[in-house]
């Protein structure tokens, strides 16, 4: 066969491979709810500027005489007590919650992978044992704890709570790929490509690594969800994004202290931040069920 | 199994030194110099350069740990300089109050959250599976400080069922201190109304504690029961005759608890962080609220302190939690 | 006389996302008080889910009785109210699965759950007052007759802690313990050592004779049949292709499938390398028409594709479903 009908070949089963994928997603529909949920709270992130009635509301802008309304036509979420818009806040509110997502998941992802596969690949070794303590120690600690003390010795802003958070979050990963890598490790197609003189290099990448993406995509999509509730956290108790910036966190914060007369402002944001974590928990089960392997 | 439990000890042991050292590094390394902040940006260089001398800042970095680690043997946490106490008393305060709530919100979680996931899961895809579904749902999605607001909402400002704030309500004198429990001190002094205050103030900030633990064990003790259900060993239990009451309470029960309870380690430590917002919702005195104020003031004797104490716990859980687990699979200990 | 067992062209369906896998596609068969019967087919031809529709413990749903009848001493129990069904299962049937690991609960122990079983079945049969050391004596006793040495320690272990041999004799003493009339044992060798095999189907075959229990024994091991049965089935996707005296089987096979079976056991004398059989198992969900192994099948007829062909006579106690027999 030609290199050109191999490739074509080789795409025609990705994208079987794929449409079986989705088919398996979408069996459940609460799979495709949390789906719908996630693009449309991504879409309306990124088109912020343009979809929101008071764009100019999302920072710092005062008009006292229409603050603390309820809900009302011009209103959708009420104002808050400076005048703002809370929809308006609360839709830039979500730029920062995925914004968050991304940067932490992006920054922690690739070495606690990478740590996880020499950690499990070399096992018996001193590198394991260093690695692995290392990682116990971090995982000692409950998540917010850590995360709150980086924060505090730094001054409190959205880019030291991404830092702070990143930092602790590795180790999970590490120890996912770990055990993953360690029940692999002596498995024959391992085996065999040692044998055959394949560098290690090409065995974590090319043989163990695929079997742990699974996992690893299922994990993130879920960590998505609970980093955001973790920076929601930090920012309720001050020491995340800052005001008058609109993250979700603080505005519940901010909204906690006008209960309960003036409840839509900490009601709104809070909602907001339930959907958007509903909505990758919601994912991370579909694509758990996507990739469990099926039984008759 | 005594040999198992101290080989944990040490391994915790180990881990608490590392971690020590990390927070004390981390401590140390972090801008500013912690003498200023304590005094102030009031205080005179004379008055921070003692300081500085006397917390030992102006000696190298294992130096200072020799000393920090000296004092910690000793007992002695060091002062806190937002409270002005000792960090000891501090902790001997705010611990207790931190410790009933989790207890009580352990025990609310338990309680519904087995039953929940054992009817759940025997009863699949009824209405109340569906139900005991979107409560799991909205539990783990919900962050605690949500549900704390929700509650707050519902129950004290639009149901006016239950107290805002604190452990009891003003103007109200608390028990004898015995065990520092309120609902504990107040059952021994017979002080019944002021048992059946604390208790009205506490059912709140433990449910909000709770519904995330209630979530995530009745999702889990649901799929292990149904699960199970489908394993072997239970359809030849139906087939020889062992009635269907003792195979769901008896067999199925304990395999069926073994993920729940792998799992209370980490759930102790998410009621940990949790505890936090809830105390700082609800204005209860604890020692997550304290371990908050005394972060936000970069307090950092207090900081060091907490961070340990955290740690601490953690690593007792844990090895109660993998105690346990060992003891209800004998897979687990037979293998060590 | 009525057989102790009879099943009547039974349909079982199991429903899945794509639509309907039809497993069972009208089986029959027979047993009588006493016999020994195997049933022989390939992994996935239907014989677990027929054994599981006698004890009638499929799990309804996704699975679905579609059709047929399953008499038990004449009554059909898929007519039969759950209390009655419950008290046949308690007094008459028994089984022992392929898995011994699978079918002991892994967190008791062998003796805790033999134990249990013997004072449930002694409740059915309305003796209760067994006091705890006679039940603990009986356990002992009906594992020693399974041929198990040093019967009471092994009783305080857990099934994690005892061979795979040990753990079938341990399920065996429980099947026996349920006071079976009609035992049906699915794969009860597979999971074990070749050499231990031969023991526990030996000591199977002993125990069934003294206690003079109907066994239906599934295996997809000819072999394994041979030993202990007197009349075998053939099954092959859902449906009994062949069935005979064992001895009659094996030395006149009628049935292509039969024969291709047969065929394809590797010979001790050496000789070729075994044919397998062309072709792979019927998808369930939509199976060929007619005869369901007209696709494998070298002798295979345009009418084998139209009609399922019926079980036609060909000898005493020999019936083959298939049209190159038709009278």
């Amino acid at each position: 066969m030609s290199r050109i009908e191999l490739l074509a070949a080789a795409l025609s089963r990705k994208r079987a491979s794929f449409s079986k994928g989705w088919y398996k997603y979408s069996r459940n529909p609460l799979s495709i709810l949390g789906l719908t949920i996630l693009c449309l709270i991504i879409l309306a992130a990124v088109f912020a500027p343009y979809i929101t009635p008071y764009p100019e509301h999302a920072g710092a802008f005062t008009n006292f005489r229409e603050s603390s309304q309820p809900p009302n036509p011009t209103y959708f979420f009420g104002t808050d007590t400076v005048g703002r818009d809370v929809f308006t806040r609360v839709i830039f509110g979500y730029r920062f919650s995925l914004v968050l997502a991304v940067v932490v998941l992006s920054l922690s992802i690739p070495p606690g992978v990478i740590m996880g596969l020499i950690a499990g690949y070399f096992q018996g070794t001193r590198i394991e044992i260093a690695i692995m303590r290392i990682t116990d120690i971090f995982l000692a600690v409950p998540p917010l704890v850590l995360a709150l003390a980086i924060t505090v010795m730094l001054s409190p802003n959205l880019f030291n709570q991404m830092m702070a958070i990143s930092l602790m979050w590795w180790p999970w990963y590490s120890r996912l790929v770990y055990s993953i890598t360690t029940s692999l490790r002596h498995e024959y197609f391992v085996r065999e490509a040692e044998l055959t003189g394949a560098s290690k290099l090409h065995i974590l990448l090319r043989e163990i690594l695929p079997n742990c993406a699974a996992p690893i995509l299922t994990k993130m999509s879920l960590d998505a969800g609970f980093v955001i509730t973790v920076g929601a956290s930090l920012s309720f108790l001050g020491l995340g994004v800052q005001p008058p910036k609109p993250g979700l966190g603080t505005m519940v914060a901010d909204g906690a202290k006008r209960l309960p007369a003036e409840w839509w402002m900490a009601v709104f944001p809070a909602i907001a931040i339930v959907m958007v974590i509903l909505a990758f928990n919601l994912v991370g089960d579909g694509l758990r069920d996507m990739f469990a392997v099926e039984e008759v | 199994m005594g040999k198992y439990i101290i080989q944990r000890l040490l391994q915790s042991i180990v881990v608490l030194f590392g971690l020590s050292l990390l927070i004390f590094f981390i401590a140390r390394v972090m801008p500013g110099n912690p003498a200023r902040v304590a005094l102030g940006s009031l205080a005179t260089k004379e008055q921070v350069e003692k300081l500085t001398k006397e917390m030992h800042l102006d000696k190298p970095f294992p130096v200072q740990y020799y000393f920090w680690l000296k004092s910690i043997l000793r007992g002695d946490l060091g002062k806190s300089w937002y409270t002005r106490r000792p960090v000891t008393t501090d902790l001997k305060a705010y611990i207790p109050a931190t410790l009933e709530l989790i207890l009580f919100s352990f025990l609310i979680s338990l309680v519904i959250g087995q039953v929940m996931g054992v009817l759940a899961g025997y009863f699949r895809n009824s209405w109340f599976d569906g139900l005991s579904r979107l409560i799991s749902y909205i539990g783990v999605a919900a962050p605690a400080f949500v549900v704390a607001i929700f509650f707050l909402l519902t129950f004290t400002y639009i149901l006016n069922l239950t107290p805002a704030v604190g452990r009891l309500s003003l103007g109200a004198t608390p028990p004898p201190q015995l065990t520092s429990f309120i609902i504990l001190d107040s059952l021994l002094a017979g002080r019944f109304d002021i048992t059946l205050q604390a208790l009205k103030h506490i059912v709140l900030p433990a449910a909000s504690l709770a519904l995330a633990n209630i979530a995530q064990e009745g999702r889990i003790t649901r799929t292990s029961i149904s699960e199970n259900l489908q394993k072997d060993y239970v359809t030849a239990h139906i087939v020889y005759g062992i009635p269907t009451r003792s195979t769901i309470f008896k067999y199925l029960l304990r395999p069926s608890l073994i993920p729940t309870v792998s799992v209370m380690g980490l759930a102790f430590a998410y009621q940990l962080t949790n505890a936090f917002l809830v105390e700082v919702v609800f204005m209860w005195p604890g020692f997550s609220r304290y371990a908050v104020t005394v972060m936000l003031n970069k307090d950092l004797n207090a900081i060091v302190a907490v961070v340990l104490v955290i740690g601490i716990a953690f690593s007792i859980v844990n090895i109660i939690v993998d105690i346990v687990v060992s003891f209800l699979d004998p897979r687990v200990r037979l293998q060590k | 006389m009525i057989p102790l067992l009879e099943i009547r062209d039974l349909h079982v369906r199991f429903k899945i996302f794509e639509g309907e896998l039809k497993v069972l596609n009208g089986v029959d068969m027979v047993i009588g008080e006493g016999e020994k019967v195997g049933l022989v087919g390939e992994t996935g031809c239907g014989k677990t889910t027929t054994m599981k529709s006698v004890l009638h413990v499929l799990p309804i749903p996704p699975a679905k009785i579609s059709g047929g009848e399953i008499l038990y001493r004449g009554k059909d129990i898929l007519k039969m109210k759950p209390g009655e069904i419950r008290r046949l299962r308690k007094g008459e049937m028994s089984a022992i699965f392929q898995d011994p690991l699978a079918a002991l609960n892994p967190v008791f122990t062998v003796g805790h759950q033999l134990r249990d079983v013997i004072k449930y079945s002694l409740i059915t049969q309305g003796r209760e007052n067994l006091s705890k050391e006679e039940i603990s004596a009986q356990s002992i006793t009906v594992l020693k007759e399974t041929g198990m040495p040093d019967s009471e320690r092994i009783l305080s272990n857990y099934p994690i802690q005892l061979s795979g041999g040990m753990r079938q004799r341990v399920c065996i003493s429980e099947a026996l313990s349920a006071a079976a009339k009609l035992l049906m044992a699915d794969e009860p060798t597979t999971n074990l050592d070749v050499t231990i095999q031969a023991q526990i189907l030996r000591q199977l075959n002993e125990l069934v004779e003294k206690r003079r229990i109907s066994i239906l024994l599934i295996s997809h091991s000819l072999g394994v049949v041979r030993k202990v049965t007197e009349r075998v089935y053939i099954m092959y996707a859902g449906n009994v292709v062949e069935t005979a005296r064992t001895k009659d089987l094996f030395a006149d096979p009628l049935h292509p499938y039969t024969k291709a079976l047969l065929k394809s056991v590797p010979k001790l004398t050496g000789e070729g390398i075994s044919q397998g059989i062309r072709g792979r198992i019927p998808n369930y969900l939509n199976p060929p028409s007619g005869c369901r192994f007209h696709p494998r099948c070298d002798h295979a007829m345009p009418m084998c594709e139209g009609e399922r062909p019926a079980a036609f006579i060909v000898g005493d106690n020999h019936t083959v479903a298939c049209f190159l027999y038709k009278r």
